[in-house]
């Protein structure tokens, strides 16, 4: 049934297309040039970013090393849950993590429901969206990015793209030598819904917060600037 | 989803009578375009967007035969089964048999307009499947036995106290407040997270399909979507034809008009790209997955001069933008897809003759085409509707009357001019005292809902005469 069906619309297909060569169709295509994109709220790309996971009701902090951010880590979850404990994934960016120095108690592995809170290393940030990115595989269960109360990402400032051109072409070695991740998720923001009378609420399905964890050099003069960006957002009536 | 277009008129009346829901939707049309307006002048060069996408959406369509053949290549070396489905019945058909081969009993569904228009749930229901609606808005609107009312905001008619009602009604949950908009997101969440942990085959539908690399990508903000497509066992992307794109850039881009249009955001909360089932040594993810694309006229539509309604994105604006539907809202036209885009693509996808009110649901105010994101020319194609309804005499004989007197009085000017003089000369002397009038000859259907006001002295023509006149 199913490949009649498809042979049927195969032939309506090219009966209603141009009939072009591969060489063309790819030619007239790169001829088209790339998309604009969106401009940025600041000219460093870490302002930038930290201003719109802002703007995307996330939640910034700042380590300076990994002891501070494994410290920054333990304080958040305490402060949330008054727990020490944790799900991770098993990327090895977190299992090198000196858990002990802020006295967090992680299990590796994919979150079990009912389990509050997990964090997930993210490959990437785009600063044009606040986006941070997550290729599911072994050491990144996707439903640690979607279950708990709370995801927690951490991310280096130095995998930060200027746009989400840049991220394609980060990830397109890793499809073209056919090691395609089975699923690309920007995530860029708590899970959210405004289905019952346009009220924002978060929570609907996935994390209620969504809190970054920066690390590889940012300040806490950028992330001041990025503050000072949405504050001036929301008095002029923006975004 | 049954369709009861040809009851538009009887159904626009019902919804004008209703103050409640009429200020309901006041309230919506006010709101949502000064939020997308934000957006685009925040974005800057947001018509360049546009236009770039545009080139890519009738390229794509132009040589869909080429990216067609390209993505089943790539999305079956991903490790997905392709299917295609010439009609809605066989759609249904091929997912069911999927569902039935892994003796599935429970369905999460993400929400799918695609799946709207084949009535999936009713059939799978029939083939003794559960299935549950995960989009609040969805489930919502399932709960309550009703169908959208707008395609991304589907429950936006239904106040809180409606959907505490019904929430109190459906779960047996004992006895509970409910009171804040917090505490019924809450109560679905737990609802549904059982739903999601239970469920032996997913369901959703896709925002674009990347003809180079075989992904799907799928756009929300709630992640239902996403949590379907990874719980599950089973997914079943249950998607259309012009969906494709050539590249992951131009999905992305895609998405950047999508966003800003729909909720004025400039990434939803989950933008994800799926390839297919689960990779070796991976914790989670699907074990199976399925895309079914689907026809049902939309072939046609290619081959027609209705082609670049295939260009339409599915982000609502023309419906938020469009004076019928702020009126009626999205119930009265009858079928899945509502405001402008509903009134081409219902016609086109199912009959013009059942839905020849749609295409007349229309001011003719041009505001749908202005906002379109994908620069589709919808007041042109409303129009080309119409005419078509004229020329296969769909259109009632005192309209056809109508028009042609016009169309023979349009094209004499002096005459033209002389008897709308004559007309407005008298209406203004007949109506000078009370201002306007609540009955007149021919215009029942306007006076029977409101007065007619009075014109003033002299038509345009008449007074543009006289200024230019007076400045010489």
């Amino acid at each position: 049934m199913s490949s009649e069906s498809r042979s049927r619309i195969m032939a309506k297909v090219r009966g209603a297309s141009r009939g072009q060569g591969a060489a063309a169709i790819e030619s007239e295509l790169a001829g088209m040039g790339v998309a604009p994109t969106a401009p940025l709220p600041h000219e460093d790309t870490c302002i930038a970013f930290m201003a719109n996971v802002l703007r995307n009701h996330g939640t910034l902090d700042i380590a300076g090393n990994r002891s501070e951010a494994v410290k920054l880590i333990g304080q958040y979850i305490y402060q949330h849950f008054r727990s020490h404990r944790l799900v991770a994934g098993n990327d090895p960016h977190l299992a090198a993590m000196p858990w002990r120095d802020g006295g967090v108690l992680p299990r590796f592995g994919e979150v079990e429901p009912g389990e509050p809170v997990a964090l997930s290393y993210a490959q990437w940030g785009v600063a044009e969206t606040g986006a941070t990115v997550f290729l599911t595989g072994k050491s990144n269960p996707s439903r640690n990015n979607l279950l708990p109360e709370r995801h927690l990402v951490l991310l280096d400032v130095n995998n930060l793209l200027p746009d989400l051109e840049s991220l394609w072409r980060q990830i397109e070695p890793n499809i073209e030598a056919g090691s395609r991740p089975r699923g690309i998720q920007c995530i860029a923001g708590p899970s959210s819904t405004a289905d019952i009378e346009a009220q924002l609420v978060h929570g609907a399905h996935g994390p209620r917060g969504w809190h970054i964890i920066l690390t590889g050099g940012a300040t806490h003069e950028q992330l001041q600037t990025a503050q000072t960006i949405v504050a001036c957002d929301d008095t002029l009536g923006g975004s | 989803m049954e369709l009861q277009s040809q009851h538009f008129r009887e159904k626009a009346a019902d919804a004008l009578a209703d103050s409640a829901a009429v200020a309901q939707r006041d309230k919506i049309a006010q709101f949502t375009p000064i939020i997308r307006d934000a957006a685009m002048q925040e974005f800057g060069s947001f018509e360049a967007l546009r236009k770039h996408i545009k080139r890519i959406r009738q390229h794509s369509l132009d040589n869909l035969d080429y990216y067609l053949a390209r993505f089943e290549l790539e999305a079956t070396n991903n490790g997905n089964q392709v299917h295609y489905a010439d009609t809605p019945d066989e759609m249904n058909s091929i997912v069911l048999d999927i569902c039935q081969q892994h003796g599935a009993h429970r369905v999460a569904k993400g929400k799918s307009m695609v799946t709207e228009e084949t009535a999936l749930n009713d059939y799978l229901q029939r083939g003794g499947l559960e299935v549950v609606e995960t989009d609040l808005g969805e489930y919502i609107i399932q709960q309550a036995g009703e169908t959208p009312s707008h395609i991304v905001a589907p429950a936006l008619h239904k106040s809180k106290q409606e959907i505490r009602e019904l929430f109190l009604e459906k779960h047996a949950l004992g006895e509970r407040a409910l009171e804040t908009t917090e505490d019924l997101v809450d109560e679905a969440r737990s609802v549904l997270r059982e739903t999601f942990l239970k469920a032996d085959v997913g369901i959703i539908g896709s925002n674009a399909l990347i003809a180079e690399n075989g992904y799907s990508m799928l756009v929300t903000n709630e992640g239902n979507g996403d949590l379907c497509a990874n719980l599950p066992n089973v997914l079943i992307i249950c998607t259309t034809l012009d969906r494709i794109l050539p590249r992951g850039e131009d999905a992305t881009a895609m998405q950047r008009l999508l966003a800003r249009s729909t909720t004025g955001q400039a990434q939803t909360s989950y933008t994800s790209f799926y390839s297919g089932p689960r990779r070796e040594g991976e914790l989670d993810g699907p074990l199976e997955t399925h895309i079914v694309l689907l026809d049902n006229q939309r072939t046609d539509i290619l081959a027609s001069d209705y082609k670049e309604m295939l260009q339409c994105i599915r982000c609502g604006t023309c419906l938020n933008h469009c004076p019928v539907f702020a009126a009626t809202g999205g119930h009265s036209y009858g079928w899945v897809y509502s405001g402008p885009m509903g009134s081409i693509l219902t016609p086109l996808l199912t009959s013009l003759e059942t839905s020849e009110a749609l295409p007349n649901a229309c001011t003719s105010c041009g505001r749908c085409g202005e906002v379109c994101p994908a620069d589709i020319p919808l007041p042109d194609l409303l129009r080309d509707l119409r005419h078509e309804q004229y020329q296969q005499k769909m259109t009632a004989p005192r309209w056809r009357v109508g028009l042609k007197l016009h169309a023979w009085l349009a094209v004499r000017p002096s005459l033209y001019q002389f008897l709308t003089a004559m007309l407005t000369t008298v209406l203004h002397r007949l109506g000078r005292k009370k201002g306007s009038f609540s009955q007149l000859p021919f215009a029942a259907g306007w006076t029977s809902v409101r007065d007619f006001p009075a014109p003033q002295s002299g038509t345009f023509m008449q007074q543009y005469k006289a200024r230019t006149k007076a400045d010489e």
